[in-house]
């Protein structure tokens, strides 16, 4: 990507109601209230993939009691979660860990356009809470069957594990190995339309994911006086 | 609408795979390949607010024991689940109820079109399953805050009440327990995007539809 054009998907942008019932912009209107009431520790920002998580008791086993508040929107891209950020997601709260999981939707970027949204996004939390330490989830793959687009999300997360060490405080987990059987196949036992996760496929994704989070929450450093005292 | 405009809520369509991944002719060739060797008493079709309702505890709890499946596909329209139910998925099984949710993703269609698109689909079921009931249920309101697609909505269960009134073999259920509060707005606690159902919302939604479908099964069956 040559560095004098625009990269779309890291381009702001709000979702257009098509519909007509404003649902984006209240979910946005309701994060931006959830700033001003609680105090999280850990923010889950993203799309569907993150939205649903808070829906299974993966969530209250392992989340709430992290002091997580979620701000999942199903069917955002990085453009649409960058507009989010940029616009009141991000006040009046100091988490000490963002986890990001976005980019599975952008149908109509490259790979390397993909992960240079997410960069961007990344870049965004870093300069709002450069204190905060940033776990970026990688994408999935997704289709019953090998397609283009597992193609496509493999290649985002190659981008990011080479771009994201860079950024000292961002780091990618990983975990798209566990989902494509021998033979090619995805199953409906853990994602049940061959994208979204049931249950136990969030259970292959949390539990790594809560034992990062754990390490990352001990090791910080307020948290490590104030268990001194 | 003139008589010979036909309706595209009630014309056969599959979803085009403008993804690329394929998910949605996966998952109905799983559903056609899935009743092949299951014997199912009921049967719920419909989007994504019948396909989620498979993934919470409620399913293995409520509808689970009553032997039913789940052929909820999320986005789908009327014209999808027509395409669908004409295609395979009612070929190998004689459901007792057939459970009907959709409607709501008929963007772009007037409340009549999508009256006459689940019509169409209460015919091809009593074509292929004549001894079947179908048990449709209303859609609910959605959104926050009022909006023209609560209207349309709240449009298409009157339609459809009044006409599957005359039919024997199909009835009417109005599921919302009351989504929508005093001051006109609808909870996140219910609705987490103010669409989908969060499993308290099907908490209220399914126990009155599990004894609706309960005492439906207990009855006799009508020839
Ligand atoms: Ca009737």
């Amino acid at each position: 990507m040559s560095g004098d054009e625009v990269n779309p998907a890291a381009v702001a942008q709000p979702v257009e109601d098509v519909h007509g019932d404003g649902r984006w912009i209240s979910q946005h209107t309701r994060f931006v209230q959830e700033c001003k009431d609680a105090e999280p520790d850990v923010l889950f920002v993203g799309d569907s993939m993150i939205q649903l998580m808070q829906q299974y008791e993966v969530w209250r086993e392992l989340f709430s009691p992290l002091h997580a508040l979620n701000f999942g929107i199903g069917g955002d891209t990085t453009c649409n979660v960058l507009w989010r950020l940029q616009n009141g997601e991000l006040e009046n709260i100091r988490p000490k860990v963002v986890v990001l999981w976005v980019g599975t939707n952008n149908y109509e970027h490259t790979a390397e356009q993909v992960a240079g949204g997410i960069l961007a996004i990344v870049e965004l939390l870093i300069s709002c809470l450069p204190k905060a330490k940033i776990v970026v989830l990688g994408l999935l793959p997704r289709g019953e069957h090998p397609n283009p687009l597992r193609e496509k999300n493999a290649a985002v997360n190659g981008f990011l594990r080479s771009w994201l060490p860079r950024l000292g405080q961002a780091q990618l987990l990983d975990v798209s190995g566990e989902f494509v059987h021998s033979g090619g196949a995805i199953s409906q036992q853990d994602m049940f339309d061959f994208l979204h996760l049931t249950l136990s496929g969030y259970r292959n994704v949390s539990k790594p994911l809560s034992d990062l989070l754990l390490q990352i929450l001990e090791d910080t450093p307020e948290e490590r006086r104030a268990s001194l005292v | 609408m003139s008589a010979e405009d036909p309706n595209p809520a009630a014309t056969p369509t599959p979803c085009e795979d403008t993804q690329g991944d394929g998910r949605w002719m996966s998952l109905h060739n799983r559903f056609v390949s899935d009743s092949k060797d299951k014997e199912p008493d009921v049967l719920f079709v419909g989007d994504s607010l019948i396909q989620l309702m498979h993934q919470f505890g409620i399913w293995r709890q409520l509808f689970s024991p009553l032997h039913a499946l789940n052929f909820g596909v999320g986005g789908d329209a009327t014209q999808h689940v027509l395409w669908r139910l004409t295609n395979g998925e009612l070929d190998n099984i004689s459901p007792k109820v057939v459970v009907l949710w959709v409607g709501t993703n008929n963007h772009g269609h007037t409340p009549e079109q999508i009256c006459g698109g689940i019509m169409a689909i209460i015919q091809v079921i009593k074509n292929k399953l004549p001894h079947a009931h179908t048990l449709v249920l209303g859609l609910l309101p959605r959104g926050k805050n009022p909006n023209p697609l609560r209207e349309r909505n709240a449009e298409v269960n009157k339609l459809v009440q009044e006409a599957v009134s005359s039919l024997a073999h199909a009835s009417f259920l109005n599921v919302d327990p009351g989504f929508v509060h005093s001051n006109c707005t609808i909870s996140h606690q219910d609705m987490y995007d103010y669409l989908h159902l969060t499993p308290k919302g099907y908490q209220a939604v399914c126990e009155p539809l599990h004894a609706h479908l309960t005492s439906m099964l207990d009855k006799p069956a009508e020839n």
